[in-house]
């Protein structure tokens, strides 16, 4: 559900690949082309469709490479 | 005096000061003047020369030494698609391309391929005509192509002189380097930077992915001055960290390339309360010619920014009939590099007309009201929806093409793009080529398929309702 809705905003906002279906949970995104501007509005879309507040320590190329690193950085975050 | 003169005088001042100095090495000024003594005997004077080299210590003295030598320099964007590089090549007509190891693959034959290293031979500073030209920056063109800005010493003497005195620049700052050298803030951080006697320090280029990191370096390097542009500075705003890393050195921000909106600018002015803003407008034909000493008791979130008074003798006009800025200043570009050869600027009364409309306000300052033409600016580059339509239309299914800018909170604009197909087409078969033709911020961001394009009674595409196809 997270990984999708990401998906579906990177996809369509931020980073063109040719084939999304094809692009892994684990490829990496910021070879991709997620940049600094992208990460930022990324980010302002993670907090305000998922209700947390991602803490600006993290905001780091670890935990914005790829499809799974985003969602288990967004869960650690997300209240219960 | 030339360019380099004043950056090898400043050597013979401070020689034991820090030039450059990026993540993996350093330069002291006279360490700087042995390098371009050695570095500029691969170079002859006349001679345009591209730099395929990323920022850094490097790079900047190889650009340093083409000068020194007499020769012209013409960054290259090694983020550009080889396709686009290879155009860059072929109208530029360059003697030869300097970088770090073999030959590119998006390299033509025809040009020599240069590999960075330090020469035993050595040769003096050569005396440049003031009028020669100096760099070569390309930016996207309306035409449907990249086009070449060509600078001249003095243009580039002149501004780098205006910035020095303006922003006091002297060998005790610090200044920090993000910008890419084919953009037009370079010419601050390296040529206004190293005539005062600064210390320039290359930002790591990943800390742009890492906002908190980036106040963290800004503060353990002590940059006292950093030009940048606004989207940066808003990232630093949201998620800098800012309120728990004070940054006392840093002395003064300069900023230009794009608008800054207002309430973010207010927030970052209390952040840092220190530190000095500058708004700086001008086309890259005119480098910098309005600036704005952000007045902090002005700052009220529903109203822009004004871009200010006249910068370096600029002499300002506002055409009667549309409000378009005239500029004629001794920053001035001296015309557009293109298929080899440099071609004349058209003129307006002697003035550069930049395409932006703007208006006098009750101080006397210059307010901008945007464009008068396509141009978008997205994340602080220059766009051309020409460009990108051109690139699109190759595609042999694409009938029409029109390319807009949408607003976006963080990037300024957006290009999103309408199309009408001559034949049922997969959009990514239409948008994988352009991935080949252009950077990544000039890629549309949304793309519509429609079956006419909005026209007005005129027979011109009405970018008014196609702008609302996109809301």
């Amino acid at each position: 559900m997270i990984k999708q809705k990401i998906r579906d905003f990177i996809f369509r906002e931020l980073v063109f690949v040719d084939n999304p279906a094809q692009f892994s949970d684990d490829d990496d995104l910021l070879e991709a082309g997620l940049d600094s501007m992208g990460i930022m509005r990324l980010i302002m879309f993670i907090e305000d469709q998922f209700g947390v507040t991602l803490p600006d320590n993290e905001i780091e190329p670890d935990n914005v490479k790829s499809f799974n690193a985003l969602e288990s950085w967004i869960l650690r975050h997300k209240k219960p | 005096m030339s360019l380099l003169e004043a950056i090898t005088q400043q050597c013979h001042k401070t020689p034991n000061k820090i030039a450059l100095q990026d993540a993996k090495s350093q330069l002291s000024y006279a360490e700087l003047e042995q390098h371009l003594r050695h570095l500029s005997t691969l170079f002859k004077p006349g001679q345009r020369i591209a730099v395929a080299m990323d920022r850094g210590v490097d790079a900047a003295s190889a650009i340093l030494a083409i000068v020194y030598a007499g020769a012209c320099y013409l960054p290259l964007d090694l983020k550009n698609p080889a396709t686009r590089l290879r155009y860059i090549l072929e109208d530029a007509q360059p003697t030869a391309v300097i970088g770090f190891g073999d030959k590119p693959d998006w390299q033509p034959n025809s040009i020599t391929w240069l590999p960075f290293q330090l020469p035993a031979q050595q040769h003096a500073l050569y005396p440049a005509d003031p009028e020669s030209i100096a760099a070569i920056l390309y930016t996207s063109g309306s035409t449907g192509h990249p086009k070449g800005v060509a600078l001249s010493h003095r243009a580039m003497l002149n501004f780098a002189d205006w910035a020095g005195d303006t922003f006091t620049l002297s060998s005790t700052d610090k200044v920090a380097s993000l910008a890419p050298f084919h953009f037009d803030l370079s010419v601050f951080d390296l040529f206004s930077s190293l005539s005062r006697g600064a210390t320039v320090s290359f930002v790591p280029q990943a800390l742009t992915l890492s906002p908190s990191r980036l106040s963290q370096w800004l503060a353990k390097q002590a940059i006292s001055t950093w030009y940048t542009v606004p989207s940066l500075l808003s990232f630093l705003v949201l998620k800098g960290d800012l309120a728990n890393t004070p940054l006392p050195q840093l002395r003064q921000i300069l900023f230009a390339g794009e608008v800054f909106p207002t309430a973010t600018l207010k927030t970052l002015t209390d952040l840092l309360p220190q530190t000095a803003f500058y708004n700086l407008y001008g086309p890259t034909e005119t480098n910098v010619c309005c600036y704005w000493p952000v007045d902090r008791t002005r700052l009220s979130d529903n109203r822009p920014i004004p871009i200010g008074i006249a910068a370096a003798n600029a002499d300002l006009k506002i055409a009667p009939d549309n409000s378009e800025l005239w500029v004629k200043s001794a920053n001035n570009f001296s015309g557009y590099w293109q298929q080899g050869k440099l071609n004349a600027p058209k003129l307006k009364a002697g003035h550069y007309p930049t395409g932006d409309k703007v208006s006098l306000n009750a101080c006397g300052e210059y307010d901008y009201h945007g464009r008068l033409d396509r141009m978008l600016k997205c994340s602080g580059f220059r766009v051309e929806p020409a460009e990108i339509e051109a690139a699109i239309l190759r595609h042999p299914h694409v009938a029409q093409c029109a390319v807009i800018g949408i607003a976006d909170p963080t990037a300024g604009q957006r290009p999103a793009a309408a199309l009408v197909l001559s034949q049922n087409t997969a959009l990514t078969e239409i948008i994988q080529p352009l991935r080949k033709r252009l950077p990544a911020y000039m890629l549309p961001s949304q793309i519509k398929i429609v079956d006419r394009l909005p026209s007005l009674n005129s027979g011109k595409i009405d970018y008014s309702t196609l702008t609302e196809l996109f809301k």
